[in-house]
């Protein structure tokens, strides 16, 4: 498949169309993978309602700095998370590559905006490892595991946690 | 949860609507009857009403399985009953024993999901029965049958089959769609605009103009629609006062009649929920500090009981309440004084503003002179509530003779009309409401002092804010804007500056997620006709924000 083909496959995900997957031997994970600067991440299929295209995003003023602001997803207010400032990057620059994941986490629906959607993929959870301990530190909580996988590295996002939906 | 538990708990939320206003309408009957009594007037009117309502309310306990409530409603049919036989009885005691019992009825039909409270029910039904055997003991002839009385429908019942009851929830999503509605009309009327100005006169844009302007009227109707459906009788609220008033005046050990009006103006439910606190603690106040016992009164010339009057009319889109007692009015002396020593700078000897000063903070950590001038116990906190609802709170007062609250609210809160304006190139929604005035901003008009703006407005100095520095946007600190709104409420103003007016839009209102924080300068959101989200300030808390920006 194509990128663009991808784009547009990732463009019609969501929880009707990809549902939750079959087990298989040793076990899978059903994932959606998005990049951010060169890295690769992941966050599970179930939770992710669908990905929108990114247009205005009005900003608010004293929301909290995680906070990029809010835009209309067909008649309601999505409030779109800064996810790149939790995970120590520099604010994302819109691109035309840029998507909303539109994420159900703990019966509040919220917008995650990344780079770009790169895939929706099942990887078996033998490929997962935990990181090197030398790159963790106590605030890194919401790291789930790297999946080592066709090639590629995945860092597992733990949404509740990256999202600070904790307290 | 099992289904059969879900289905269950439907059917006691189902309970709970249909029997609490008629337990309510039980309670402040007893309420009545009682006053009525003790004013030596005869109330046995009431006692048909109150009979054929507890029967209803018997008969749908017993359906559900409830029996405390059902044995309750029976006990108090048997003394009214008794008291229709029996003039006797008539007395303060059984008066004491009906209210008791009302009041116990309306507390376990609210909590109808805990099954009721057995042994306040026992307790209660054998103080009946002593009653019925003091009664028979004086007249042998009392006759006690009981059971089925009779099958007449209910007074003030609603007519079965023109009614239906809708979950609330699923009116806040009619207007959510109706906002889409309303959004996607204004983004038609742009569109058009933008394909009239590139093609001359085609005939078929006369037809698309029309169809327009057709669309919009109808808009407007479905929204007038879907308002008045969203609209309840303010007597929601009001139902509850004459139980809470009573309760009050006893702990006071006063006397007081409370006259409402207007119960059956409608406001949107949402303004509704949140009127019913500040009310409550306005008549608290009344009994509290306005009226005076009942030797202080008769020594004044006055009738023991204070009248208390609560009234409501709607006018021009906007209820105005009342609340008026026949107390002992405000005492402009002690609130000037109060005033003084708060540090309070009074540039007025106009009563009306002096009286005014009762909403301010200060005077609501007062106790004592609050006491002695008779008012101010947290009416900044009902003066702020009021006012979060796009409302005002003034007071009239004459000494002597009594103090009126006049409260004057917005119907609705769902849709609010609002100025948009522009400030590096974000937009904002500021409810008319709270716009004094819109004033072109002349470069040389606006003075500095200690860094910040002041300007000259209808004669006053007042602040004025660079709505950038306000809202935190990314402008540079150098450059002119060409327009400032003043914004008003409750005496105060400011003005903040803007880059453009764009224009006036009903606009609907949408929550802030939890997730955005609290922010103070804004209070929800809302969609423009171009699908964007726009913010809507939150005049009342700018105004109120100690940090000038």
């Amino acid at each position: 498949m194509s990128r663009d083909g991808l784009l547009r496959f990732a463009d019609t995900v969501n929880r009707e169309t990809a549902p939750a997957p079959a087990p298989m031997p040793g076990g899978e994970l059903h994932l959606i993978a998005f990049g951010l600067d060169r890295e690769e991440y992941g966050i599970k299929v179930g939770q992710v309602r669908e990905v929108i295209r990114v247009t205005e995003i009005t900003r608010v003023p004293q929301s909290p700095p995680h906070v990029r602001g809010v835009t209309n997803l067909r008649g309601r207010i999505l409030p779109v998370v800064e996810i790149r400032s939790r995970l120590g990057l520099e604010p994302a620059v819109v691109t035309p590559r840029s998507r909303i994941i539109v994420v159900d986490v703990q019966d509040r629906v919220l917008g995650i905006l990344v780079d770009a959607v790169l895939q929706v993929a099942k990887v078996p959870l033998d490929t997962v490892t935990p990181p090197p301990d030398e790159v963790l530190s106590p605030q890194t909580d919401y790291i789930n595991g790297v999946a080592h996988w066709s090639g590629r590295l995945i860092i597992l996002l733990e949404l509740e946690k990256v999202l600070l939906l904790q307290a | 949860m099992t289904q059969e538990d879900n289905a269950f708990k439907e059917l006691i939320d189902d309970y709970v609507v249909e029997c609490l206003p008629l337990a309510e309408r039980v309670a402040d009957t007893f309420v009545e009857l009682e006053r009525r009594w003790h004013a030596g007037s005869v109330a046995d009117d009431l006692l048909g009403s109150v009979k054929g309502t507890l029967h209803t309310v018997k008969g749908n306990s017993a359906m559900m399985g409830l029996a405390p409530m059902q044995e309750l409603a029976h006990a108090l049919e048997d003394v009214c009953a008794l008291l229709g036989r029996d003039a006797e009885l008539q007395t303060e005691q059984t008066a004491a024993l009906l209210v008791a019992g009302g009041s116990l009825l309306v507390e376990q039909v609210r909590a109808a999901a805990k099954g009721g409270d057995r042994r306040r029910t026992r307790e209660f039904v054998a103080q009946v029965r002593a009653l019925e055997s003091r009664a028979s003991e004086s007249a042998a002839t009392v006759d006690r049958r009981r059971g089925d009385r009779r099958g007449t429908a209910e007074p003030g019942a609603e007519p079965s089959g023109s009614v239906v009851r809708v979950d609330f929830r699923r009116l806040d999503t009619l207007l959510e769609v109706l906002g889409e509605g309303l959004i996607e009309h204004s983004a038609l009327v742009e569109a058009y605009r933008r394909v009239a100005r590139r093609s001359e006169a085609v005939e078929e844009l006369g037809d698309l103009d029309r169809t327009i302007v057709a669309l919009e009227k109808t808009m407007k109707r479905l929204e007038a629609v879907v308002m008045g459906i969203r609209l309840l009788p303010i007597s929601t609220v009001f139902g509850r006062f004459p139980r809470l008033l009573r309760d009050i005046a006893h702990g006071e050990g006063k006397r007081v009649r409370l006259a409402v009006s207007g119960g059956e103006t409608a406001l949107d439910k949402a303004v509704l929920d949140r009127l019913g606190e500040p009310l409550l603690h306005l008549l608290n106040n009344a009994v509290v500090h306005g009226i005076e016992t009942p030797e202080e009164r008769r020594a004044g010339g006055k009738p023991p009981e204070a009248a208390l009057e609560l009234s409501a009319v709607s006018h021009s889109g906007r209820v105005v309440i009342r609340l008026s007692d026949d107390g002992r009015g405000l005492d402009e002396a002690r609130i000037l004084a109060k005033a003084e020593a708060l540090g309070l700078e009074v540039r007025s000897a106009d009563p009306e503003q002096i009286r005014s000063l009762i909403f301010l903070p200060g005077f609501s950590t007062a106790a004592e002179v609050s006491q002695l001038a008779g008012r101010g116990v947290g009416l900044d906190v009902v003066a702020t509530s009021i006012r979060g609802l796009g409302g005002t709170i003034d007071v009239e007062s004459q000494p002597g003779r009594g103090v009126t609250f006049v409260l004057n609210l917005p119907l609705t809160l769902a849709i609010v009309r609002s100025l948009i304006v522009e400030v590096d190139q974000e937009r904002y929604a500021v409810p008319i409401s709270h716009v004094a005035e819109t004033v072109r901003a002349e470069p040389e008009a606006i003075h500095e002092i200690n860094r910040r703006g002041v300007a000259l407005w209808r004669g006053d100095l007042i602040h004025v804010s660079d709505g950038g520095a306000l809202l935190g946007t990314a402008s540079s600190p150098t450059k002119a804007r060409r327009f400032f709104i003043v914004i008003s409420s409750g005496g105060k103003r400011r003005g903040v500056m803007v880059d453009r007016l764009v224009g006036h839009q009903d606009v609907v209102v949408k929550g802030l997620d939890p997730t955005l924080g609290r922010p103070e300068v804004v209070s929800g959101t809302t969609i423009l006709g171009d699908g964007r989200v726009a913010c809507i300030l939150d005049a009342v808390r700018i105004l109120d924000q100690r940090i000038p920006a």
